[in-house]
């Protein structure tokens, strides 16, 4: 007992003393987090768009005029759609609109009529939303003239028999993704140095000969591995704890809804578990600078399968069973569960279990690697 | 000395530097450094680690810029980037480690053409060279082999080839022969002797060896930054005028301590003590040690020339550099009776295979309580992985050992408990300080805060390191940082302490104390130390040597039987000083002196019959027209014992393989 307190006391003191890990530490909980909630957004905003007026009428300013900032922002008008098109490849606007030139004399005729809005997708996201907010602007002006045709003017829209769709968001009312976006951060910072923290400290005594060290002292290959697990996740809980009361509880208003003891306690599972990827990474690397790459080898996988970028139910059939092998699905099932939803063990269990299997899985898995290397 | 011209002119001179400086950010690292290095001569920088050897090499060799001064090579003025570039084809530069420069992939074939395809060397030139160079490093059967599965002294050897490629007037070789096992340093000498020779290029070289000074024309001895001497080598054992008296003496501690109150130089060296008499010639240095030693009982006693480290250490001393040991005055512990004698370490048939490489085969050896045992071997000779198996850290693949009582394939806490470990990396946490290593592995080893207490006490005493407590190892000096190493590897007061090249890089004065503490461990306190060592001259600290050849233990007896049974089996070592040592060695060999040398610029011969040989040996030489000045009978010293059983083993196994 007094050997495991010494040397996870090491541990966190060699941390301490490195400068660089310390900040790329800090950086992660932190900066990392802000920089992400507040940069990346998934909603559509100040899309440019170009537009090719034929008919410089009435009814085509009012169009142009209903896609407006700060959705939509109108950079400007072409002489002829070949412009545009061209302004489109040099990725000067995402969005082109060709209204033809008898727009105006056929709505007036009760005829149908067309215009031809030219999105740039390479941004999937946004091409999506500005197609879509676009049909629906276009729809809803349809439908006012259509209506005023019909002897209607002035009236509203909700005396015709239409279905109202009446939202309400759970969890996330407001729809803000700046929750999102830094709780996903979180969580993917606390899977890279869950991995990388031990992987470093082992790999570092390999390359220092301090391990040889460590094996003639009568300590068992678990009591060398232990201290290191240990020591990390304290210093991950650590970081967990300055990232909720820096940065996400004051910055972001995200609401804590459920016990954060659980969530502490969910965390520690889950660091664990992939501590023991960190050994296994450490079986096979000799230096630090391939437990970096080795780092990224491992955790790409279970970020993409976790569901953290792309809901599961939006995978293929095999990839979404694969998902339930990667830690880091329940991890996201329990934390939102706990953070947003004010989730408790009650409903969480399944989520809880099925991380402490698969912990316990990969831990044995690095302990045993490690054991067998060493005992060559 | 001999052929090395002596060269005064200042306008031979290659190389010359004034006032020069470099500091590596606060800290000062070379101050105040004159040199002038002759045309046509092998000059030596010797110093210990961190004595500025390495700065100043690369400032010559253009590729450091510096503080202050001038350094002038070619007669070009290194103060700019295009100067220096003007004089980099003309010189080849080896920095220090074993094949740093080299590309561990690629085969010895590839690397040698990679370097000279860099220096635009014509095709048909780089055949003839390529050809002849690797003839000489007898590297020639292994041209096809991939660099990194070379030997050290392999791999130093194929560094010099591709640093002589393209036929550089001048070479620059950092620490070359560091790490090198003694056959290959004697291959490497000879080498650069012949192209110094024959193509009458200059050599800049750099060694931590003192032994290896009487290999240089000319030398500058370089101590924390700044020149303590220069001149040719007996000229610089001038500076320290001494004797060195070799005494067996009982009891051995009293005497220790009473010697060190009357000499400011006592060392152990093994069974023996060493003793430098200040301005004593050998004779009367004898008589001054008999009567400081009467009433003791003596074994025997030994009078002679010093040889270059104690001149070193004892020229160090007269300046004042380096602090007079205070002397403790010790009652005699006798050795506990039990453990005294009784068997620490033993080894029967153990091997090691590593795929279908045996790196260990069958080896044998006992190590009693209270002794210290030397293995000595080429590098991948075997003994780092016998050293693994005794502390567990290895399976053995066949046979047994038992290492303070206790089976070590079993390798448990019984035997972990009683055994300490240094590897010659010097393990330590750089990121935690001193104080912070010791307590770590008082912890570790599961002590009790008292006896934590007084354990660390006594390494901070026994290590010198007061005042260093809050320092990290990388701060402090490297010899501290080795005792450091040391002390934590007997924080919990083992019973057989295995050390892995333990001196390597430590200067002079810090290995003698390195040895000095191991003394008292094995004598004081009965502790067995098994130890491997790449320094020949520490070699004979051991009680005990086993000499270790691809796996096996070929000879295994105490320093003086080897060196005995060296002579009943090749003669004894003439030493010939003569006017022209290249050809007198070729025309020795030539007639049947196989065993021939050159050492310095004299030759050495083994010699079955002294009297007839030397006659016949002056006699061949002066009827080839080379003036003999003098032939002497000098005793063999280990490195001899170590390259004669070599060379015969490996003439052996070329004999099997043809």
């Amino acid at each position: 007992m007094g050997r495991l307190r010494v040397l996870t006391a090491k541990e966190l003191l060699q941390l301490v003393r490195d400068p660089v890990l310390l900040a790329f530490m800090v950086y992660l909980f932190t900066f990392n987090l802000v920089l992400q909630g507040t940069s990346v957004s998934l909603q559509l905003t100040s899309a440019s768009f170009l537009v090719h007026d034929a008919d410089r009428s009435m009814a085509s300013r009012e169009l142009l005029y209903r896609l407006r900032p700060p959705y939509y922002r109108l950079e400007g008008e072409v002489a002829h759609p070949q412009m545009g098109l061209r302004a489109l490849d040099r990725g000067e606007a995402m969005l082109l609109l060709d209204i033809p030139p008898d727009f105006e004399e056929k709505l007036r005729r009760g005829e149908t009529t067309s215009v031809q809005l030219l999105i740039d997708g390479t941004h999937t996201v946004s091409g999506f939303l500005a197609a879509n907010y676009a049909a629906r602007i276009v729809g809803e002006y349809g439908q006012e003239i259509a209506m005023a045709r019909e002897g209607l003017p002035g009236q509203r829209v909700d005396s015709m028999p239409v279905i109202l769709d009446d939202q309400r968001v759970w969890f996330n009312p407001n729809q803000k993704d700046t929750w999102f976006m830094p709780i996903s951060e979180l969580l993917e910072a606390i899977t890279i140095l869950a991995i990388l923290l031990p992987a470093a400290a082992l790999v570092r005594e390999k390359e220092r000969g301090t391990i040889e060290q460590l094996l003639v002292a009568p300590l068992t290959a678990l009591q060398i591995m232990i201290p290191k697990v240990l020591g990390m996740t304290i210093v991950i809980l650590a970081g967990v704890t300055i990232s909720l009361f820096t940065v996400l509880i004051p910055v972001f208003d995200i609401p804590v809804r459920g016990s954060l003891p659980l969530f502490y306690g969910v965390t520690t599972l889950y660091v664990v578990a992939n501590a023991g990827l960190g050994l296994f990474a450490a079986t096979l690397a000799r230096n630090l600078a391939q437990i970096g790459l080795l780092t990224l080898l491992i955790v790409a996988p279970i970020i993409l399968l976790s569901g953290l970028w792309t809901p599961p139910e939006a995978m293929p059939a095999w990839l979404r069973t694969a998902t339930l092998f990667s830690p880091l699905r329940h991890y996201i099932d329990a934390s939102y569960g706990i953070l947003l939803k004010g989730a408790g063990l009650s409903l969480l269990w399944d989520s809880v279990l099925a991380l402490a299997a698969i912990g316990g899985a990969i831990l044995a898995f690095g302990i045993w690697r490690l054991q067998r290397q060493i005992k060559s | 000395m001999g052929a090395a011209p002596l060269v005064t002119d200042a306008d031979t001179a290659l190389i010359r530097v004034r006032g020069f400086r470099k500091s590596y950010r606060k800290r000062v690292a070379v101050d105040r450094v004159d040199l002038t290095v002759p045309r046509g001569t092998i000059f030596g920088l010797i110093g210990p680690d961190g004595a500025g050897k390495s700065s100043l090499m690369k400032a010559i060799a253009g590729v450091l810029a510096f503080d202050a001064g001038e350094v002038e090579v070619f007669d070009v003025q290194l103060d700019s980037e295009a100067a220096a570039e003007r004089i980099k084809d003309r010189l080849g530069f080896m920095p220090q480690g074993l094949g740093l420069n080299l590309y561990p992939e690629l085969t010895v074939d590839e690397n040698i053409d990679f370097f000279a395809r860099l220096r635009l060397v014509p095709e048909d030139a780089l055949r003839d060279r390529k050809h002849r160079l690797l003839v000489v490093t007898r590297l020639d059967r292994f041209k096809n082999r991939p660099m990194k599965q070379l030997s050290g002294g392999m791999k130093q050897k194929l560094g010099l080839v591709c640093t002589l490629i393209h036929e550089p007037e001048l070479v620059i070789l950092d620490e070359p022969t560091t790490g090198v096992d003694p056959v290959s340093r004697r291959d490497f000498w000879t080498i650069v002797g012949e192209l110094v020779a024959e193509k009458g290029i200059t050599a800049l070289v750099s060694t931590a060896y003192m032994d290896e000074v009487n290999r240089f024309h000319n030398i500058a001895l370089l101590h924390a930054g700044t020149v303590l001497a220069t001149g040719t080598p007996s000229e610089i054992h001038a500076l320290a005028p001494g004797a060195q008296v070799l005494v067996q003496v009982d009891p051995p501690l009293t005497a220790l301590a009473k010697l060190r109150q009357g000499f400011p130089q006592v060392e152990t060296i093994g069974k023996r003590l060493c003793v430098y008499v200040d301005d004593a010639t050998p004779a009367n240095a004898e008589q001054t040690v008999r009567r400081a030693l009467a009433g003791y009982t003596l074994h025997s006693i030994q009078a002679g020339e010093p040889d270059m480290e104690d001149m070193f250490i004892a020229l160090l001393r007269r300046r004042g550099l380096i602090p007079i040991e205070r002397v403790t005055v010790r009652q005699e512990t006798p050795v506990n009776a039990a453990s005294s004698g009784a068997c620490a370490v033993e080894a029967r048939d153990l091997t090691r295979d590593f795929g279908d490489f045996r790196a260990v085969d069958r080896a044998n050896f006992t190590i009693a309580a209270g002794e210290i045992f030397g293995l000595l071997g080429a590098n991948g000779a075997g003994k780092t992985t016998v050293i693994k198996m005794l502390t567990s850290l290895l399976r053995p693949t066949e046979g047994l050992a038992w290492v303070a009582g206790a089976d070590v394939r079993e390798g448990g806490t019984a035997v972990k408990e009683r055994i300490g470990y240094m590897s010659q990396v010097f393990s330590l946490y750089l990121d935690l300080s001193v104080i912070e290593n010791l307590r770590l592995y008082a912890g570790i080893y599961g002590l009790s805060r008292r006896q934590a207490k007084e354990r660390i006490q006594w390494v901070i005493e026994m290590a010198g390191l007061a005042g260093h407590e809050g320092e990290r190892p990388a701060a402090v000096p490297v010899g501290l940082r080795q005792r450091l190493a040391l002390g934590c590897a007997l924080v919990h007061r083992p019973r057989v302490l295995f050390l892995d090249e333990p001196t390597s890089g430590v200067d002079p004065v810090g290995r003698r104390r390195f040895w000095d503490v191991l003394f008292r461990l094995a004598r004081e306190d009965g502790v067995a130390i098994l130890v491997t060592t790449h320094y020949m001259s520490e070699s004979e600290h051991c009680d005990r040597l086993a000499l270790m050849y691809a796996g096996r233990i070929v000879a295994d007896a105490t320093p003086s039987e080897l060196k005995q049974s060296l002579e009943d089996d090749a003669g004894e070592l003439l030493e010939i000083d003569v006017a022209d040592s290249t050809g007198a060695l070729t025309l020795l060999r030539d007639v049947g002196f196989a065993n021939a040398y050159m050492h310095g610029a004299r030759v050495r011969v083994f010699a079955r019959a002294p009297g007839a040989d030397r006659h016949s040996v002056q006699g061949i030489l002066e009827n080839a027209g080379v003036r003999v000045v003098q032939i002497k009978c000098i005793p063999p010293s280990m490195e001899d014992v170590f390259v004669y059983r070599i060379t015969a083993l490996e003439r052996a196994a070329a004999e099997v393989a043809a």
